[in-house]
């Protein structure tokens, strides 16, 4: 009887087992009949393209600027997409803005799990400033001269060829980035991987051109040049990978100094009319790194580590001391700087779920740079006019940083998971007041999901900057004011908050998340420099899905950025005091209808986002100083209706209407002359609003399935 | 052992409850994909036929020889596609949505079955796991086009949930994130582990200087905090102030230097332009004479102004 029993119980058991192991795994099917006629299977080819011409109604940098739209008058514009698709090989492209500065080819190509590679093209055009004037007028050479009778003056007020030399100066550029890639499978599961970037970067940017007490702003030309390739050997596993790879960057600048003639005129004459500054050096970075992941799952536990080693080469021709042959300063005590960084990243991360419903991470990083750069003395002539008499010591700079982080998630309910953490970041400087400093951060989060639809999420924390010592001498040693403690230096104490609050209840077609987040930083040791900086931040989401068709969303945030701050005139303790209060407002809003008729698809967006500066000056025994408040607002509304007259042929129409209106007194009535030592380019606050409309058709052609 | 009799049997029926209550099929259909298309036969699933997904020569791919098909990630759907009597429940399959009887985790490890390596094993120990992200929260996987994987439309898909990121990107100053000329991707790696502080490049410096490498030096004349961390000045998704400044100048530049002179000064309201017209204060501020802010190569640029 008990043998028979025992039998029963094993059969049991067993029949429970199985079916365990059934419930959740089945056995490989047959699929040798798994036919798949019904499959589209991509082939053939298709391609979409979109002709149309649009009209901006006004000249506007900013409103244009990195879309192409800079300019009032009309654009023929083509865009595009398609695919072809034939025996396993694959070619997808796209083309946006073809007419416009900001046009975009994207192709790739392959044979997917062979091979694949991908051209692109992109063009971004950052427009600035177009109310920027200048009276230096470029040479050749790219030098920037003065006009013809041009009469110096100690002040700009005095300037009397000015008004009728200025001429428009557009403040702007051009980033256009040509990229090939490629991978491709090898045996044995390894694959090599390829990316190959060229940068192009140019245009006018301001660069300031002083004197003695005295500068020119300068629409200086640059055009610079990057290269990068990227190389990677990768070994996949079945638990796990390793890639080696090699990274490479090359700067060059096709000019290495930006030449001006002085407008101003000085009681001592510099002794030279023609003033440099250097553009920035080329250099080279070149980064080796290993890194890989392993999982081993009868641990429940995954682990990814890299290692990088890295050398920055800079080398580039110094230019001459001065301009000007009057001046003998001592010979350079090398030609070149002989720049020689090395920089060394290790990274670690473990992440274990030692028992149910819980999760472990680890993660440690080291960051080092070690600038290796020789020091040497260097005679610094002022403003190609006097020899300083001193020689300077060049200070490279180095840290180290190692960041650890620990953290753990555990599901103390079905519906409430509580997490909690550790962060430790400690960094090592040379040169710097700080030497060595720690922070350490503790924060705790606990979310709750009472339904699937409804989250509640809550997070908070404190952390504390500590550092070992604040080193006056070193202070003292570049003039500093022993008493100010820099902000990324100083002790600091944070304590913030965060709450996110999500709802998308399946019965309704409504998704609601609302989000805010606190933090108050104080430099409780600091008598000098930023006091405390606060941050609040709300943002409310709203979409209401109404039909498979039909959707509506509404969006909106505000932030506010505080920051209190001390200084000293008297090179003593705190003798004034400022406040910096940033406020941005976000509103916005959209529709989108889908089939509309049978044929007929709307977009409507509109937003509206406003900035707020406030600045304030306290000193003791005046009345507060408040400056007139920085303010700007961007509206954007944009209506797009596309109408499908035939499978292959839509019709679309595209008006948007955009306005930036900014209040701003670094820039409101400062024009050329308008501060005495400063020539500045007279660019204006923003003011401006374009109507873009455009019309256009797309035509589809290819009639298979790619 | 009428105990333990007793208690397998409650298992027993567990397991079949779960079983149950999961949808998890124990077998696969007869036909594999014919199966599916029979019924799921609209637009939305039939996209993905435009995927890399479904190419019958990559044997590595679910419509590879050999694979299972819609199953490999939908799971055994026999019982999903059998017969269900009149009132009851169709068995429910493996699906990648909120609803789905799958849970986030399993979902995700149907897709890291396949991508684990491509992801990088980092996935794990960063945020997106930690908050119960789903793959399919960012990946449409049917749809012929990605969207967070295109540059037009990236930063939407990001910004659902980054909401404060994406809000900064109509800051006045800053990326043209707005304008889809930039993704979010080109700076971060969204699948990296906590130690890589989820940047494309191993650190937010050398993210940085990937574009805009005119300023990786080293100079001869170097700024402090510029070789070290881009984010002590400059706000990356968005600023109120030109160049994406974290504060106006000159204050931002005071929060560090207090040399005697110049440097300390509180500059006032007196110094617009409608009153006395201060070099210190209007155009570029401090920028009007030491522009060389990132670093320079001048022999005499040691005050950044050459």
């Amino acid at each position: 009887m008990m043998t028979t029993s025992r039998t029963g119980y094993r059969a049991l058991s067993a029949g429970t087992l199985l079916l365990m192991a059934a419930s959740t795994m089945a056995d490989a099917p047959d699929t040798s009949e798994w036919v798949c006629e019904y499959c589209p299977f991509a082939e053939g080819h298709s391609a979409d393209f979109r002709l149309g011409v649009s009209s901006v109604s006004d000249d506007s940098a900013y409103l244009g600027d990195a879309n192409g739209y800079d300019d009032k008058g009309a654009y023929a514009n083509v865009d595009g997409e398609g695919r072809y698709a034939s025996d396993g090989y694959r070619v997808q492209w796209e083309v946006a803005d073809l007419g416009l500065d900001s046009r975009r080819a994207h192709v790739e190509a392959g044979r997917p799990g062979v091979y694949e590679i991908n051209v692109s093209w992109r063009d971004i055009p950052r427009r600035r400033f177009d109310t920027s004037s200048s009276i230096f007028q470029n040479s050749t050479n790219g030098d920037l001269l003065l006009p013809g009778g041009w009469a110096p003056a100690p002040l700009t007020s005095q300037f009397t060829a000015l008004d009728a030399s200025l001429t428009p100066r557009p403040i702007q550029s051009d980033r256009r980035i040509l990229e090939l890639g490629g991978r491709y499978q090898l045996p044995n599961q390894f694959s090599i991987s390829a990316e190959l970037r060229r940068q192009q970067y140019d245009g006018l940017k301001i660069a300031g051109g002083s004197t003695f007490s005295n500068a020119s702003l300068l629409p200086a030309s640059f055009d610079y040049t990057t290269d990068s390739v990227d190389l990677g050997l990768r070994y996949d596993a079945e638990s796990g990978f390793v890639l080696l790879g090699w990274h490479l960057s090359d700067f060059e600048s096709s000019d290495a100094a930006t030449r001006w003639q002085q407008p101003f005129s000085f009681s001592a004459p510099l002794g030279t009319d023609t003033l440099l500054r250097a553009q920035p050096p080329d250099n080279q970075f070149q980064q080796l790194t290993l890194s890989g992941g392993y999982s081993m799952p009868r641990y429940r536990t995954v682990i990814s580590a890299s290692a990088a080693l890295g050398n920055i080469d800079q080398d580039a021709g110094f230019l001459a001391y001065t301009t000007n042959p009057a001046l003998n300063p001592a010979p350079l005590p090398r030609n070149s700087l002989g720049g020689d960084v090395d920089t060394t990243n290790l990274a670690f991360a473990l992440s274990t779920r030692p028992i149910r419903k819980s999760r472990v991470n680890l993660s440690y990083r080291f960051d080092k740079r070690d600038n290796k750069t020789p020091e040497a003395l260097w005679e610094r002539v002022i403003v190609d006019s006097v020899l300083s008499g001193d020689a300077e010591m060049n200070t490279p700079y180095s840290f180290e940083r190692g960041k650890l982080k620990l953290s753990a998630d555990y599901d103390l309910f079905d519906t409430v998971r509580v997490s909690g953490g550790y962060d430790r970041v400690d960094t090592d400087r040379d040169n710097q007041e700080v030497k060595s400093q720690s922070e350490d951060t503790g924060w705790g989060r606990v979310r709750w999901r009472p339904t699937s639809s409804l989250e509640i999420d809550t997070r908070g924390g404190v952390s504390e900057r500590d550092i070992d010592q604040y080193n006056e001498s070193v202070a003292l040693s570049f003039d500093q004011n022993p008493v100010l403690r820099k902000y990324n230096l100083a002790y600091r104490y944070r304590r913030f908050g965060e709450l996110r609050f999500s709802w998308s209840p399946s019965e309704l077609p409504l998704a609601i998340s609302i989000s805010g987040l606190q933090a108050e930083d104080e430099y409780t040791q600091s008598r000098l420099g930023l006091l405390s900086g606060d941050e609040l931040s709300v943002t409310a989401d709203v979409s209401w899905t109404i039909s498979d068709t039909k959707s509506l969303f509404v969006n909106s945030g505000f932030e506010k950025l505080e920051s209190r701050q001390a200084g000293s005139e008297q090179f003593a303790s705190e003798d004034w005091r400022a406040s910096h209060d940033d406020e941005f407002t976000l509103y916005g809003a959209g529709l989108r209808l889908r089939q509309l008729g049978g044929a007929v698809d709307l977009t409507l967006d509109y937003s509206r986002s406003e900035g707020e500066s406030k600045i304030r000056i306290d000193t003791p025994g005046a009345a507060a100083d408040q400056f007139p408040s920085l303010t700007s607002s961007f509206d954007f509304f944009r209506l797009k209706l596309d109408w499908r007259r035939s499978t292959t042929l839509s019709l679309g129409i595209d008006v948007r209407y955009q306005q930036f209106e900014t209040a701003d007194w670094s820039l409101d009535g400062v024009s050329p002359s308008a501060i005495p030592v400063i020539l500045s380019l007279g660019a204006r606050p923003y003011d401006d609003d374009a109507l873009i409309v455009g019309i256009g058709f797309s035509y589809r052609l290819g009639n298979k399935n790619p | 052992m009428r105990i333990f009799a007793l208690l397998m049997a409650t298992v027993l029926l567990l397991t079949v409850a779960v079983s149950n209550v999961r949808g998890q099929d124990s077998e696969y259909s007869r036909k594999g994909a014919d199966t599916c298309l029979s019924c799921h036969d609209n637009a939305t699933t039939l996209a993905i036929f435009k995927t890399k997904h479904a190419v019958p020569s990559d044997a590595r791919g679910p419509f590879g020889h050999g694979q299972l098909q819609c199953e490999a990630c939908h799971g055994p759907g026999d019982s999903h596609a059998g017969r269900v009597r009149r009132g009851a429940e169709r068995p429910a399959i493996f699906a990648f949505h909120p609803g789905s009887v799958a849970s986030i985790e399993a979902q995700n490890g149907m897709c890291l079955d396949c991508h684990s390596n491509d992801v990088g094993f980092g996935w794990h120990n960063g945020a997106h796991p930690s908050d119960e992200l789903a793959c399919s929260d960012c990946h449409t996987s049917h749809a012929a086009v990605d969207a967070v994987q295109q540059v037009a439309t990236q930063v939407e898909v990001c910004g659902n949930c980054h909401q404060r990121q994406r809000n900064d990107t109509l800051k006045a100053f800053g990326h043209p994130l707005f304008d889809d000329k930039m993704t979010c991707t080109g700076c971060h790696s969204t699948h990296a582990d906590d130690a890589s502080n989820i940047m494309a490049r191993q650190t937010l410096n050398d993210t940085c200087v990937d574009c805009h490498a005119e300023k990786r030096g080293p100079f001869l004349w170097e700024h402090a905090p510029v070789s070290e961390d881009c984010g002590l000045c400059h706000a990356a998704h968005g600023s109120n102030h030109s160049g994406m400044l974290t504060k106006r100048a000159p204050l931002l530049c005071q929060g560090c230097h207090a040399q005697a002179g110049h440097p300390s000064i509180a500059y006032g309201t007196d110094g617009l332009a409608s009153d006395l017209p201060s070099q210190y204060l209007l155009g570029q501020s401090c920028m009007n004479c030491h522009s060389q802010v990132h670093g320079s190569n001048h022999l005499s640029g040691s005050k950044l102004m050459r």
